[in-house]
């Protein structure tokens, strides 16, 4: 059964046995109003009963006219009070009924003792005789309806007792109904809602410790039972795909190892062979360069600037998978500090350009030092490099508000590109410039980008030929939280 | 010490690489003889004077050793593990001279004893300047410890 169904009964029945008790209340107000009018009401007839005996004893004595026409208006009286309604149980209905035949009788008895002195032709001592006769019927009588007036008082005070009684009974049994179905609703409660609702508890906090073993294997039908079955189903399909990430995870670690082998043999086994070229070209070029034409020594030359520059774009790979590979230290790093250090270096190293820095101080960002420091070389590299041909050259390394948020971006105003190419912008050896113009393998975006990527970080750019280019991303701000990931202990 | 001979024990399989070190080494004019070990276990032979080189017995140790770090059978970390466990060759200096310059094995060269770590540049003229230097270094300036037999 439902909670819901047994819910709803338990309020039917509490109810029910409420509106019992209520009714059972009204009921009994009712009895006892009609108990205390019939005594009322008794005690009238009696009080009348005893006039009438008090003035027909009069009458008899003293053959009174004032007494006789008292017994007419106590009799009419009594009539009334016999004729009034008044709610009676079937006992003291028919003790009013006699009582009503018994006053008819004595008052017609009473008319025939009123008329014996006109009876005509009687002697004194019959008349005497007859008059006693009538005189003892008639208190008889009296004397008989007398104590049946008292036993209809008496009735009415048994009928308030049993009524009084049988409301405590009813009272009585419908409280103790109402205590067993609450303490039956707090066992029920207890069992079909407390108790799986702490082993959902139990089960939600083994699962959150990562036993995805557990299983609630709840049986019952109700509403908890469902919550619990789909619970355990949620379990089932929660392990199921963290099976399968685990299985991908050794996959990619796999992966990553061969990755890592694949990248030491590069580094070590393709250098060798450019290696020998490069420096077997250059044995001929020492030791028979005189015997060589211009040709001969050119495509020596040749030979030697191409292994040199596969040298460099191994290595540049090599840094691509580094930065691909490397863990991530977040900290607070100041981009300002460390452009500034940069802008020193590349100035130095070519001190006959002149070049303008433009660099905000104070930009602090979250992000793995070494990294961004990759990333920032390869922009101010290329800023550099790409303003080699403009007179007076701008570098600016600064932040600005977008939505709210803070962005970053390095721009310059040098050579440009086509946006038309953006695309192809961040590829690995993608270039947009001739090799001539612009000397270099490609890989530098390639590896701003990456950087970028680890940190979850958007990389954009903006640009016109001739009109110089702007990089620029936007730092997350509520890396606290990744901080706190990779680094619980604070 | 003897001062006569100051042999430089050159481990390395690339044949070219061999070529090309030893002109650079010409070309540097360092004189010292020129001991070559084709892989890593040829290198310790030839250290410990057994195997092929078993009458190499009571000769001096070289003044410098030169280390490859991928060889074949046994590779240069392997050697430089061994070079260092043994007291006769615990302090002999030694320089890897490889392609690689990936962090973990420079960390683990030195780690493991290696008096230097240099990278063989592919620019020959880059990579005779190295050699330059590190014979200049090694065998000119740098006082060696006294030197032991095998």
């Amino acid at each position: 059964m439902k909670i819901s169904s047994k819910a709803k009964l338990a309020a039917v029945l509490m109810l029910g046995t409420m509106v019992l008790i209520a009714v059972s209340i009204v009921w009994a107000d009712a009895q006892v109003r009609a108990a205390v009018a019939q005594r009322r009401h008794s005690a009238e007839i009696a009080a009348a009963l005893n006039s009438m005996r008090m003035v027909t004893f009069e009458y008899l004595l003293n053959r009174r006219e004032r007494a006789r026409l008292q017994e007419q208006a106590v009799w009419q009286r009594l009539e009334r009070l016999f004729e009034t309604p008044v709610g009676l149980g079937s006992n003291a209905a028919s003790i009013l009924a006699s009582l009503r035949s018994q006053g008819e009788a004595s008052h017609r008895l009473f008319a025939e003792i009123d008329a014996a002195p006109a009876a005509a032709g009687a002697t004194d001592d019959i008349r005497h005789r007859f008059e006693a006769q009538l005189s003892s019927r008639i208190l008889i009588l009296q004397q008989n309806s007398l104590v049946q007036a008292e036993q209809l008082i008496d009735d009415a005070g048994i009928r308030i007792d049993t009524t009084q009684r049988r409301v405590v009974v009813i009272i009585g049994t419908g409280l103790l109904a109402m205590a067993t179905l609450t303490g039956v609703a707090a066992w029920l409660f207890r069992r079909d809602v407390l108790a799986p609702i702490a082993r959902l508890e139990l089960a939600t906090r083994e699962v959150a410790a990562g036993n995805w073993s557990f299983e609630l294997d709840v049986g019952s039908a109700d509403e908890l039972g469902d919550v619990a079955r789909h619970f355990d189903a949620m379990t089932r399909a929660l392990k199921d795909s963290f099976d399968r990430l685990e299985l991908s995870n050794r996959e990619l670690a796999g992966l990553n190892k061969e990755l890592e082998s694949f990248s030491y043999s590069v580094s070590h086994d393709l250098r060798s062979p450019l290696r020998s070229m490069d420096g077997f070209s250059l044995a001929l070029l020492e030791d028979y360069g005189d015997k060589l034409d211009d040709e001969a020594r050119d495509s020596l030359q040749r030979i030697r600037g191409a292994s040199q520059r596969m040298g460099r774009l191994i290595d540049e790979l090599l840094g691509l998978a580094r930065v691909t590979r490397a863990e991530l230290k977040i900290q607070a790093v100041d981009l300002s500090e460390m452009a500034q250090d940069m802008a020193s270096a590349l100035a130095k190293s070519q001190p006959e350009r002149q070049v303008r820095w433009d660099i905000e101080k104070g930009i602090i960002v979250q992000g793995d030092r070494a990294l961004l420091a990759i990333a920032l070389q390869n922009l101010l590299d290329n800023a550099w490099k790409f303003t080699s041909k403009v007179a007076e050259a701008v570098i600016q390394v600064g932040t600005r508000r977008e939505d709210g948020r803070q962005i970053c971006f390095v721009s310059d105003n040098g050579a440009g590109f086509d946006m038309a190419y953006a695309s192809r912008l961040f590829g690995a050896f993608q270039r947009l410039h001739h090799e001539v113009d612009f000397p270099g393998t490609g890989v530098g975006l390639a590896i701003v980008q990456r950087v970028m990527r680890r940190h979850g970080w958007v990389l954009g750019a903006q640009a016109a030929i001739g009109q110089g280019a702007t990089f620029h991303f936007r730092p997350m701000e509520h890396d606290d939280e990744r901080r706190e990931q990779n680094h619980p202990a604070g | 010490m003897n001062e006569e001979n100051k042999t430089i024990l050159l481990v390395e399989d690339n044949p070219d690489d061999v070529a090309l070190t030893l002109r650079a080494f010409k070309r540097s004019h360092l004189m010292n003889p020129l001991a070559v070990a084709r892989d890593g276990v040829e290198a310790l032979d030839f250290l410990f004077a057994r195997g092929a080189h078993a009458g190499r017995a009571g000769a001096p140790l070289p003044t410098l050793v030169i280390l490859d770090l991928k060889l074949p059978k046994l590779d240069g970390l392997g050697v430089l593990k061994a070079l260092r466990a043994d007291t006769r060759t615990a302090l002999l200096p030694t320089v890897i001279l490889t392609s690689s310059k990936e962090e973990q094995d420079v960390v683990s060269g030195y780690s493991l004893g290696a008096n230097s770590y240099v990278r063989k540049p592919v620019d020959f003229t880059e990579f005779v300047e190295a050699v330059k230097v590190l014979g200049l270094y090694w065998l000119a300036l740098n006082q060696i410890p006294p030197s032991q037999t095998p």
